[in-house]
């Protein structure tokens, strides 16, 4: 029982918490979703009350134990810690505050998947939900291979699960594990991501023409163009992000992040909307680049390990690419040919990379074949798996002995 | 805990929670009725 309470931190906190605090948690989470549900039907003024109630869910739901067995979580407390030394050490150089600012909280791999979370539509998932979700669960397979490669290789389990996320694809997610579970290693480690995942649009497609012949690659596939309401989409986000905030509070922040983006397209509030696509991501995007730029200097590159994480880096994209399509020829069959395996290299989150890929494939053997909505969905999902194996590795590392 | 044996548990955990958040959505989803081609919603059976 202990175990089951440490392994999901989220829910059994609530069993920890004092009765009251416990119940009044619970009536937050109702309370925050009840004030984004009518932010969003313009009951209230959903400017304030759409992310103002998705952040209710996330701080009431993803509560974990800190140290010294602490009940607490990882959007406020540690940030409220020690705020004097957080002055003091910022009165360095001019991109020192960023630095402090974004990166060693992660907080720009939050504003990066706010902005990408703005970007995505869940209809698209929720087309053909159970078949976008199994893809993306196989394409997750590099992840966990390439952490039992890294540690055969002797890393110690954080890093070796740190460089094993790059098998999900999805740079934020890289960075966001790399400084909760590899401080030490997070610039080469989220360096050698992003340099494989622009890779991906040259590697990949040779892969799927390698392993899907040619005439499999055009089939055209069945899915529901009813467009989803934008009621089911909102309150199918709010679910989501409370579900997944309660089981993985480790990675409450990132998770809140991306559905409050999600939350913010389909409340149609246009001015964060358009903040959050253009500047906030643009802006996130950029310092990304320049922070990870500038802290590559040779003494950090020159680290005997980095050999080990260009070698891990490539086999873990590449694992995740054959799961993947793997994933894409089972539910061919299982969907009797009424699924186009092409799909399944979606599933690996690069998005919108793996699933431009997958239709650019598509249509060069049939110009009248449409996946790219499906191909989106798997993506969306991959990024939703990619989250949740993310939340495991930082929840259950320590269950692995160095 | 041994690697691989950790590596297969995490895996099937991760797997686990993806389906059973589907499977909430699918559930929600239907609840909540289905749409028409347009998105407008109807009723539930």
């Amino acid at each position: 029982m202990e175990q089951l309470i440490h392994l999901f931190p989220g829910i059994g906190s609530f069993f920890i918490d004092e009765p009251l605090v416990a119940f009044s948690r619970l009536v937050l989470i109702i309370f925050g979703g009840v004030l984004a549900y009518y932010g969003f039907k313009r009951t209230l003024e959903p400017l304030i009350m759409v992310p103002m109630g998705l952040g209710m869910i996330a701080i009431n739901s993803g509560v974990l134990f800190l140290d010294g067995g602490v009940v607490g979580n990882i959007i406020l407390n540690p940030l409220t810690s020690d705020p004097g030394s957080l002055i003091n050490i910022m009165q360095v150089n001019f991109l020192q505050p960023i630095y402090n600012f974004t990166f060693s909280n992660g907080l720009v791999a939050c504003l990066v998947f706010m902005g990408i979370g703005a970007m995505s539509d869940i209809s698209f998932m929720l087309m053909r939900p159970w078949a976008c979700i199994i893809v993306a669960i196989f394409a997750e397979m590099g992840t966990f291979a390439t952490l039992v490669i890294g540690l055969k290789f002797g890393l110690p389990p954080g890093e070796a699960a740190a460089v094993a996320t790059i098998g999900g694809a999805d740079g934020p997610m890289v960075l966001f594990t790399s400084l909760m579970l590899a401080k030490d290693l997070f610039v080469p480690i989220s360096i050698i991501a992003y340099l494989y995942l622009s890779l991906t649009y040259v590697g990949y497609p040779y892969l799927v023409k390698l392993l899907i012949p040619a005439k499999y690659r055009g089939i055209e596939t069945d899915f529901d163009m009813g467009n989803v309401s934008k009621r089911k989409k909102f309150v199918s986000i709010l679910v989501i992000n409370t579900l997944l905030c309660l089981l993985l509070p480790v990675a409450a922040p990132l998770i809140m992040s991306f559905f409050i983006g999600m939350a913010i397209k389909e409340a149609e509030i246009e001015p964060l909307h358009a903040l959050l696509e253009n500047t906030i991501l643009y802006g996130g995007t950029f310092f990304l680049g320049l922070l990870l730029g500038v802290l590559c200097d040779a003494r950090t590159i020159l680290n005997p390990k980095v050999g080990i994480l260009v070698v891990l880096g490539i086999v873990a994209l590449t694992i995740s690419a054959l799961g993947a399509i793997l994933g894409g020829w089972i539910l061919y069959m299982i969907s009797k040919r009424n699924f186009n395996p092409v799909i399944g290299i979606a599933g690996v989150s690069c998005m919108p990379t793996t699933a431009k890929i997958a239709q650019k494939i598509a249509m060069e053997e049939n110009p009248y074949c449409m996946i790219m909505p499906l191909a989106m969905g798997s993506s969306i999902s991959g990024l939703i798996v990619s989250a949740i194996a993310a939340g495991v590795f930082i929840s259950t590392i320590g269950m692995l002995t160095p | 805990m041994n690697s691989i044996l950790y590596a297969a548990m995490a895996y099937g955990l991760t797997a686990v929670i993806s389906l059973a958040m589907v499977g909430i959505i699918v559930v929600v989803n239907n609840l909540m009725g289905g749409n028409d081609a347009s998105g407008e919603e109807v009723e539930a059976d």
